[in-house]
């Protein structure tokens, strides 16, 4: 193997790895941010990428016109989810939180497998076919960059919504006092309901736009969950932004181990990472260090 | 625990022993084998998720290893029982490991860990196949040549007697009571000198034992077993949901959640088929939103409730 193929991977490595990036921030929205704990993440990307399948076998749309439609239709599944289900546990432990989320990713994933049963699926459309060659030796695919273009667009409009808006602001204050920031006039609930339906619709868009280059199937989603829990907490929990570059860095990192070691190890790469950084920096790679 | 209640769990196993001379088909005893193997394993964890608070969502691990390290220390030569005596030690040495990262941390660490941990065992056991098997899976010895459903429930009724003999002397202990003090609140109990860390890890230790030879019951059932059957997601969420659904941290919880979920899911599995991971998702929310406690800890609930009442 030499230097080119390496260099393939990881261009690879990034552009898979925006797209986990996109799965991370909304999951360091809802964990980092508002410390629900969401075992059902990676359920919400399987729906996102089921509901995007549906638009382009019923209405013709292919995943980049649809995944604005997607987006709001998670957004408001993830609102009434957690007004309806997460709202009513509040205040009580951790534990509550998992065993909840479980159940409604168990729910969906077994009503959707019941819907459109375990087959897998796959969508087909001009630009899949189309690459791009940069240099001699690199390739990408077409539609793998216009995904890494929307997910870019996305996370960066994300992060300024946090940053720049009271939304955001209210967000921010209920991450750093929880107790706090109700006291400021903060709405708890509307605030959460708001943000965990946004996490919801970043993970659903993400699903849109792994469509294309992806199999579909019901349990699509569920080592998802699992990594976006990884790249919250190396990315030091509140940050997106960290959560972000860890998206990239398990892209990267997956891309690698697939070339060398097998495609079959990448997950417990993955999972390895996330057990030594537990062990040795628990604040995370790009967290600050607490006492 | 008074003296009746204990007479009556006495009472319980002796009649749960001499079953099989009214119930001889194969079937039914399988069913009643997979009830008192959960019920079994729900208290394991019950040490843990239940006693000490602490969810663990990674049993599986512990079962897995049970399960290969019957079939891969037999098959390297080890006896049958030093067999049983390996594989519980490799399961303690998984609990070492896991407990050691994660129990330092707050929060909901220790539930990411146990799974990432487990899916680590699940991604090695299916392609190291030179050690495993692989996909294939590996041949798992017989327990049991005569008598086999038979024999397999008699020893799944040993197992849980064990293990809530254990739960009774564990509970009224010192160590019980550490650990539920950390469970009720970390800080006051390392306040009063007690090492949690240490402490969980200790439960976690002897939970995993018993998860072990369970897993190896399991596997020996079966003569053959794959990653996707043992080590699996979906065995360690089975055995949560089991303890959680009968009552964290009760000691008939366990077994009450285990004659609830598997009886419900035989039945489920016959008439709804597919959806019965449907059914246990929404029995989930149903349990966190209306019976935060289990089925025995609504129970005492009202009980309490009665008395209060009534004085």
């Amino acid at each position: 193997m030499d230097a080119f193929t390496t260099l393939q991977a990881v261009v690879n490595g990034v552009l898979t790895g925006a797209l986990y990036a996109l799965v991370g921030m909304g999951m360091a929205l809802i964990f980092g941010v508002m410390r629900i704990v969401n075992f059902a993440h990676g359920t919400f990307m399987m729906l996102g990428m089921y509901a995007t399948y549906v638009l382009f076998l019923h209405g013709h749309l292919i995943p980049y016109y649809s995944f604005p439609l997607v987006a709001l239709g998670m957004y408001g599944l993830g609102y009434l989810i957690y007004m309806g289900l997460l709202r009513p546990i509040h205040g009580q432990s951790d534990f509550m939180q998992i065993l909840l989320t479980l159940g409604v990713g168990l729910a969906i994933t077994d009503a959707i497998q019941l819907v459109f049963g375990a087959d897998y699926h796959q969508i087909n459309f001009p630009l899949l076919e189309k690459n791009l060659h940069l240099g001699s030796r690199i390739t990408v695919n077409a539609p793998w960059l216009v995904s890494f273009g929307i997910a870019l667009v996305a996370g960066a409009g994300l992060y300024f919504f946090v940053m720049h808006t009271m939304m955001g602001r209210a967000a921010r204050a209920i991450a750093q006092n929880r107790y706090a920031a109700p006291l400021m006039g903060i709405h708890l609930h509307r605030v959460q309901a708001f943000w965990f339906g946004l996490g919801v619709a970043a993970a659903a868009v993400a699903g849109s736009l792994l469509l294309p280059v992806f199999y579909l199937y019901p349990g699509v989603g569920d080592q998802f969950t699992l990594k976006a829990f990884v790249m919250v907490v190396l990315g030091g929990m509140e940050s997106i932004v960290g959560a972000a570059t860890a998206g990239l860095l398990l892209g990267v990192v997956e891309n690698l181990t697939s070339l060398y070691w097998g495609n079959e190890w990448a997950l417990a790469v993955d999972f390895v990472i996330f057990l030594l950084v537990l062990s040795l920096r628990p604040s995370g790679i790009f967290g600050r260090q607490k006492a | 625990m008074r003296r009746w209640q204990l007479a009556l769990a006495a009472a319980g196993f002796m009649l749960s022993l001499l079953l099989p001379l009214v119930v001889r088909s194969d079937y039914h005893l399988q069913v009643l084998f997979r009830i008192y193997l959960f019920a079994a394993l729900g208290l394991a964890w019950n040490l843990v998720g239940g006693y000490a608070g602490q969810l663990s969502l990674g049993h599986a691990a512990y079962f897995g290893a049970g399960a290969y390290g019957l079939a891969l220390f037999t098959r390297a030569g080890v006896p049958l029982w030093a067999a049983l005596v390996m594989l519980m030690g490799l399961a303690m040495l998984f609990a070492l490991l896991i407990g050691g990262v994660s129990f330092r941390l707050r929060g909901p660490y220790f539930a990411l860990a146990t799974i990432a941990f487990a899916e680590v065992l699940h991604a090695a056991a299916k392609n190291l196949p030179s050690v495993t098997g692989g996909d294939v899976g590996v041949p798992v010895p017989a327990l049991f040549h005569t008598n086999v459903n038979r024999s397999f429930y008699l020893c799944a009724v040993l197992l849980t007697a064990a293990a809530t003999a254990a739960t009774v002397v564990i509970s009224r202990s010192r160590f019980g009571y550490y650990l539920m003090a950390i469970r009720e609140d970390q800080d006051t109990a390392l306040s009063v000198g007690v090492n949690a860390a240490r402490t969980k890890l200790y439960a976690l230790l002897v939970s995993a034992a018993f998860t072990a030879l369970a897993g190896a019951l399991y596997g020996s059932l079966f003569l053959f077993i794959v990653p996707d059957q043992v080590l699996s997601i979906d065995i360690s969420n089975e055995i949560a949901i089991v303890a959680m659904l009968g009552g964290a941290g009760t000691l008939a919880g366990p077994m009450v959640g285990a004659v609830v979920l598997e009886s419900a899911s035989e039945i489920f599995k016959t008439i709804f088929q597919e959806a019965h991971l449907l059914i246990y998702g929404l029995l989930l929310i149903i349990v966190v939103l209306f019976l935060p406690e289990g089925i025995m800890g609504g129970i005492e609930a009202i009980l309490r409730r009665r008395k209060r009442q009534e004085s």
